[in-house]
Formats: structure tokens, C-alpha cells, sequence
């Protein structure tokens, strides 16, 4: 048995610098279903935004509306500090776009695809471009429509990143690629971002990832943003509380700052928010239970809180 | 520049001979038009006529390709719609304006009216690729030089001497390019996959790009395909109920055809009629309003219209091959043969819808030409059709793999089943009802079973193959 306390944690937004995005009050539905329900959202410089939701939770849908390529039924999106009907304008020099799925132009071969598209960019790192086709093992003589799924995802971030783009968007770009090819794209993902103001969104399932470039984490649920905080700040204020005794719980205790609460057995899982270690010690030692303190890795409060 | 040539580029690209033909195409109407002092006048028309037809199918491809490409995702792309503008500006001044230009400094009589002429045309083969409707228009203008021509040669000589005509084409051709732009540059979200065996004969006037990926489709075209989808899903649950309750080998054949061929039940199939029924009524139409009208033509586009299936049968197995490994599965056959034979024994039910829907697209041109000899149309039809539909399966079962070959192959038995109706035709009158039939029969049948047999045999010979067709 498990409940979700209705607790809502402050959203995260740097208010010191211009964002790179700013979404407000964005509502997207297909026919009848409101996938996301007026969305307020954004999205400092010079962060990797980790975007995380379960399945169906609209991250794809999100994605494609901050990048006007999924019309949106209210609300306004403004990337670069201009309002973004539609995709266009010099701005566009400065995105970059991984799909989840790859499936463009399979006629074209991978040098005409990367021929062609470096041809709209005012700015195109030729020589990182080459060095991933060598180093990920991409045929340029190959037809997109014959490389596996994994390869075309390789392809896509190739063609992403090579522009340098200032933001990039990435949507659950690591889901097919093999764990080295997931390293070594992590890899370029981070030296891409020490130069400065480059800013990422990520949506993944790899946590492990998320973790690896100390993202922001922002988390997509019933069709809207519960939050968007540091992942060092989660580390550090949310702990898991379990508290064990003989005969289990009744009812879940209760704590202050309680974001989750699973009954277990014997056990009481507790996720809170800035948990208070005395005040939990005087509530186990009253309750005739053992206290544990834990900290949740960011997969457990994933599993948690979407 | 860069931009605008790799834009350029693309049909070249995806359709080489094609594109190179055209561009040839240009290339004799220009040389005919720099021949027009030393020749005459007479030569800039037939230039005209050149650059007029090759302007159509070189803007058809053009709007082939370029739908391709426009994919909400190549929005993003710095600058797509300018450079895209700026790629079409100089396919219009290499259609249209510099040999426009070059006949107004020939002097060549006509040469704006021509000039405009051309640029419609190229704005409706451009609208073409997107929304066939738009060739409606030229077949319009067919069907009325046919009806009436005298009327169509008065209007002619009207347009040539009308100060209107060029403003008035301009302003067709701008509107015509716009719709079809609009549709192209629109973004939206995607629409769910269909099934690739779904029976897209309606859909005929729903273009596919290059790529292969469907037009957009409007709101009739929607509701059609939702009314199709609604009678998908009453079927698989009829025939599930009944394997249910009576699970026999027959009933879960039904099953299995329902899951390979969506379209193919009795109520769909009753509703394609219906609305093809409409279109064979316009092509009808047309014909009859022609000089030299021979009602016996009606068989022969009947018999075009029901082998149109399957060539969409050949691409869609191909593409479901990967989904085709559940079904496999699901079934659990004892051997790979029986598994083929499954779908063997599955598919071959379109010998018979195939041979029914021809016959009652002939009885409906029957009855609105007024056919003086219906019984021997109908006979005939339906003899073909069945030979015509044996092959045409069979040789998709294990025909070529490559498009090239599969779209000759198309093209054979198509028009070889339209050829040999004719040559059932005269059989039928030349011999009579009885003996003609019984020798088209033989020739037919025998033909057709004989290929079947061979591909089926073929068919069970090889393993199945659950690999995704390459690009």
C-alpha cells in the first residue's frame, strides 16, 4: 500500500539570468486526452535539465511543443527570449534536436544526410562530425534506411551536436545505443557543456546518466512539472525513512515534510522531505520501532514520485 | 547556395532517371526554341508543348520530393522555408521564365500566354504530389476538348486573344501553389500507422512522397478512413467471438485474415464499392463524352482497378515481415512450411473479392454507359480477372524484392490483364458466349494456375523471413 502526499515541492528556476526557455501555461491534447495540462516551466543557461516522467507521461509531447514541431492547443513557449509559434528564424542555428525515434529520409545516404544538413548551419564542427562516424563505426556510404535503430540514433546525435548548438534537446536519445556508445555520448554530451551558456535537455529513463552530469532533474507528472530542483539539492534534502516494528502499521505514521509513504510488512517506507533525524528518532522510540535513515538514489526517487 | 543546391539536389537524388529525362526534356525545348528564327513559329509551339508537359511531371516530382522532406522535424533546420523559396524561385525561372524570356525576345507570337500556361501547369503538377484532386482540373479540360470540341476550340482561340488570360492563369497558378504549399509546410503531429496491408485502393489519390510516407490526409479523407477502421474492428470481433465459441481451423483462418487483411471484410469491402463506385461513375463519365466512345473500354479499367490491390499487397508484406514474427509465434505451427501455407491460404481469399468487386465495377459501367453487350463484358471480366488475380498474387508472394522490379512487375500483369480482357473481348464475340468462354477460360485459368502453383510451391519451399525490408 502506498500513498503520495500532497506536498508540492517548490519549482526550481533561476531568476538571476535571462532563461533559455520559458514556458507557460502550455496545454496539449490529442483528441480528447489531455496529455499536458498547462505547463510552467524554465529553463536557465549553462544547465543539463534532466526531464524525467513515466511512460505516457507527455515528455515526448513536451519536447516537440518547446520545438514548435507539435502545434499546441494553449500557452506560449518562448526559446532564446522569442516567442516560438513555429519553428524558424536565426535562433534556430543555435537548437539541436535528437528524436526518440530516427526514421527520416531513408533514401539518403549518411555523408548526402550530413552534407545536407550542414548546409543550413551558419556554424558545422566538421572535424567532430568525422571523428564520431569513425569512432561510433558509421558507414557514410550507408543508406539511413540500412543502419539499425541503434545506428540512426548515432546519426541523429552526430548531426545534433556537430552544429555546437546552444541548446540541445535530446529525447531519450541514449535508448537504443549500446552501453559504450551510451558512455562515449555521454562523454561528448559533457565536453560539449563546459563551453559556456550551452544548455541541455534530457529526457531519459537512465538515471545513471542523469547522475553522471549532475543534472537538474524535472519531473513530469499528470501532465504538468512537480518540480525542477538540483540533483545535489534532492541528494541532499529528500531521504528515505523506513521504520520496522513487529505487527506492522495500521496506518502510515505521520511525519513532517512526508512526500511518499509504502506500508510493507513489517516495514513503513517513508519519503520525506528535509527529514528532521530527532524528531523521527522520537517517533520511532514512541511507536516501538527501529529508525533507518537512507539516502534514495535518483532511481528510487524516480520510482517514488512519478 | 549551399543550402539551395543540396535542396536542388534531392530529386535527382531519389528518382535519377526520372529527373535526368526531364531535365533532357528542358533542355530539347530549349534547343527548339532557339531554332524558332531559323524554323519558324511553328517550332516554339511545339517547345511550348515540352516545356508545358515537362514543367507538370518535373513539379510533380519536385513536390514528391520536397513533401519528403518536409517532416516537422527538418523545420528545424536554419532558414528551411527561405531556402526552400529560394529553390523554387529558380526552378520557375528555369521552367518558366527564361524561356518565356527568350520567346518574348524571339518575338515568338503568344509567348506570355505560354509562359503562363506553363507556370500553371507546373503549379498543378506541384499541387498534384500532395492532392490529386488538383489533376481534376486538367482532366476537365480533357473531358470538355472531348464533349464539345468545337466549344474547346472556340475557348482556346478566346484565351489566346483575351488580355485576361495571363493575369487570370497567374492568378489560378498562385492560388493552386499556395493550397499545395500550405498543406506541405504545415506542421502537425503525426497520424497512428496504418496497417501496410490495409486496401489503399481509394486511397490511390492519396499520394505517398518518395520516401514512402503517406500524405496527409483531410477531414474526408479521415472519416473515411475511420468508417474503414470501424468495420476493421466489428470483423476481428465477430470473428473472434466466433473462434471462441467454435474454434475450428476455417474460423481461425478468418481470424488470421482479418489480422493480415483489415480491409478485406464483407463490410468494408461493401463500402469500397459504394465509393468506388463514384469514382468509376467520373471516369465513365469522361469516356462516354468522348467521340469515338467504345463502352467495352469500362471491363478493361475495371479489371485496372481491381488489380490495383495488389501491389500494395507486395509492399505491405514486405513491411509487415517484422510483425509477422508475432503472428508466427501466435500460431505456433508445427513446421515453417505449414506457417507459409497459413498465409498462403490467407491471402488467397483476394482471388475471389478481386474477381467480385471487378465484376461489379464492370456492372456499374454497364449500367451507366449503357454497354449494348453487358453479358459478354461481365463474362469476360470476370474470366480475366481471376487469371489476372492468380498471377498477380503469385508472382508478390515471391516476386523481386527491390521497388524497380516489383513496379515493372505491376506493370506487366496490370496491363497484360487490361490487354488480355480485350483479346477475351474479341474471343467472346468471334467465337460466342459459350465456346469463347470456354477457351478464355482455358488460356486464362491454365496461365494463372500455372503461375500460382509454381510461386506457391515456391512460396513453401523458402523459410519465412521476418527480416525489415531495406531501404
Amino acid at each position: 500500500m502506498s500513498t503520495i502526499a500532497a506536498t508540492p515541492m517548490p519549482p526550481f528556476a533561476d531568476t538571476r539570468v535571462e532563461p533559455v526557455l520559458r514556458v507557460s501555461g502550455l496545454r496539449k491534447c490529442f483528441k480528447q486526452r489531455e496529455v499536458l495540462r498547462g505547463i510552467d516551466w524554465e529553463v536557465p543557461p549553462g544547465r543539463v535539465i534532466g526531464l524525467l516522467g513515466r511512460n505516457g507521461a507527455g515528455k515526448t509531447t513536451l519536447l516537440r511543443c518547446l520545438l514548435g514541431l507539435s502545434p499546441i492547443d494553449a500557452g506560449t513557449v518562448e526559446l532564446f527570449g522569442e516567442t516560438m509559434t513555429e519553428p524558424g528564424g536565426e535562433r534556430m542555428h543555435r537548437i539541436g534536436f535528437v528524436p526518440q525515434t530516427f526514421d527520416l529520409f531513408p533514401w539518403m545516404k549518411v555523408r548526402a544526410y550530413l552534407d545536407f544538413t550542414a548546409a543550413f548551419y551558419a556554424r558545422w564542427n566538421h572535424a567532430l562530425a568525422e571523428r564520431l562516424l569513425g569512432d561510433w563505426q558509421l558507414d557514410p556510404k550507408q543508406k539511413i534506411g540500412e543502419l539499425s535503430q541503434g545506428q540512426r540514433q548515432k546519426l541523429a546525435i552526430v548531426r545534433a551536436i556537430a552544429p555546437e548548438p546552444d541548446l540541445l534537446v535530446l529525447d531519450e536519445p541514449v535508448a537504443s545505443l549500446d552501453p559504450q556508445a551510451r558512455r562515449a555520448f555521454m562523454a561528448e554530451l559533457l565536453e560539449l557543456m563546459k563551453a559556456p551558456g550551452k544548455t541541455v535537455i534530457f529526457s531519459t529513463h537512465i538515471t545513471a546518466d542523469l547522475e553522471r552530469a549532475d543534472a537538474d532533474i524535472t519531473l513530469l507528472r499528470d501532465g504538468a512539472i512537480q518540480f525542477t530542483r538540483p540533483l545535489a539539492e534532492l541528494r541532499e534534502r529528500l531521504h528515505r525513512v523506513v521504520l520496522v516494528r513487529t505487527g506492522g502499521w495500521p496506518q502510515a505514521p505521520v511525519v513532517a515534510g512526508l512526500l511518499k509513504a509504502t506500508l510493507k510488512g513489517d516495514e513503513a517506507q517513508l519519503l520525506v522531505e528535509d527529514a528532521n533525524p530527532e524528531s523521527l528518532h522520537a517517533l520511532a522510540s514512541r511507536e516501538g520501532a527501529t529508525l533507518r535513515i537512507e539516502t534514495p538514489t535518483l532511481e528510487d526517487l524516480f520510482v517514488e514520485l512519478a | 547556395m549551399r543550402a539551395v543546391w543540396q535542396l536542388w539536389l534531392q530529386p535527382c537524388r531519389q528518382v535519377l532517371v526520372a529527373a535526368l529525362l526531364l531535365q533532357l526534356t528542358w533542355l530539347v525545348g530549349a534547343i527548339l526554341l532557339a531554332c524558332t528564327p531559323a524554323v519558324g513559329a511553328g517550332i516554339a509551339g511545339v517547345a511550348a508543348t515540352l516545356f508545358g508537359f515537362g514543367a507538370w511531371f518535373w513539379f510533380t516530382l519536385l513536390g514528391l520530393s520536397v513533401r519528403g522532406l518536409c517532416r516537422p522535424e527538418s523545420f528545424l533546420l536554419p532558414g528551411f522555408r527561405q531556402r526552400l523559396a529560394a529553390m523554387g524561385t529558380l526552378q520557375v525561372a528555369q521552367w518558366v521564365l527564361l524561356p518565356t524570356l527568350v520567346a518574348l525576345l524571339m518575338r515568338v507570337p503568344h509567348a506570355l500566354q505560354g509562359g503562363a500556361g506553363i507556370l500553371l501547369l507546373a503549379a498543378i503538377g506541384l499541387a498534384a504530389s500532395s492532392a490529386r484532386y488538383v489533376n481534376l482540373l486538367v482532366w476537365a479540360l480533357f473531358i470538355l476538348a472531348g464533349w464539345q470540341p468545337g466549344l474547346a476550340s472556340q475557348l482556346g482561340k478566346a484565351l489566346v486573344a483575351s488580355p485576361w488570360t495571363v493575369p487570370l492563369a497567374l492568378l489560378l497558378a498562385a492560388l493552386i501553389a499556395r493550397l499545395s504549399l500550405r498543406a506541405m509546410l504545415r506542421i502537425e503531429d503525426q497520424e497512428a500507422n496504418t496497417s501496410p496491408l490495409e486496401n489503399v485502393q481509394l486511397g490511390r489519390s492519396r499520394a505517398r512522397s518518395l520516401d514512402g510516407t503517406p500524405a496527409r490526409r483531410g477531414k474526408l479523407a479521415k472519416r473515411i478512413a475511420a468508417l474503414f477502421d470501424n468495420t476493421s474492428q466489428w470483423a476481428m470481433e465477430q470473428a473472434l467471438a466466433r473462434y471462441r465459441a467454435k474454434p475450428t481451423w476455417r474460423l481461425r483462418m478468418v481470424l488470421v485474415r482479418r489480422l493480415l487483411l483489415p480491409h478485406d471484410n464483407p463490410l468494408a469491402i461493401a463500402l469500397r464499392l459504394v465509393l468506388v463506385a463514384a469514382i468509376v461513375a467520373f471516369y465513365v463519365l469522361a469516356m462516354m463524352h468522348r467521340q469515338h466512345f467504345n463502352a467495352a473500354v469500362v471491363g478493361a479499367y475495371a479489371v485496372l482497378l481491381g488489380l490495383s490491390r495488389f501491389p500494395q499487397l507486395g509492399r505491405g508484406m514486405r513491411q509487415m515481415r517484422p510483425n509477422l514474427a508475432d503472428l508466427y509465434l501466435t500460431l505456433a505451427p508445427p513446421t515453417r512450411a505449414d506457417y507459409q501455407q497459413t498465409l498462403i491460404d490467407a491471402l488467397a481469399v483476394l482471388v475471389p473479392i478481386t474477381v467480385l468487386t471487378t465484376v461489379a465495377y464492370t456492372g456499374l459501367g454497364i449500367v451507366l454507359t449503357h454497354a449494348a453487350e453487358p453479358v459478354r463484358m461481365l463474362i469476360d471480366a470476370a474470366i480475366v480477372t481471376l487469371g489476372a488475380s492468380l498471377t498477380a498474387l503469385a508472382v508478390h508472394l515471391v516476386g523481386p524484392e527491390g521497388g524497380f522490379g516489383r513496379g515493372m512487375v505491376d506493370f506487366v500483369v496490370t496491363l497484360g490483364g487490361m490487354a488480355v480482357y480485350w483479346g477475351g473481348y474479341w474471343l467472346l464475340g468471334t467465337l460466342g458466349i459459350a465456346f469463347g468462354s470456354a477457351v478464355l477460360l482455358l488460356v486464362t485459368l491454365g496461365f494463372g494456375l500455372g503461375v500460382w502453383t509454381s510461386a506457391r510451391r515456391e512460396y513453401l519451399r523458402r523459410p519465412p523471413s521476418f527480416d525489415a525490408p531495406l531501404a
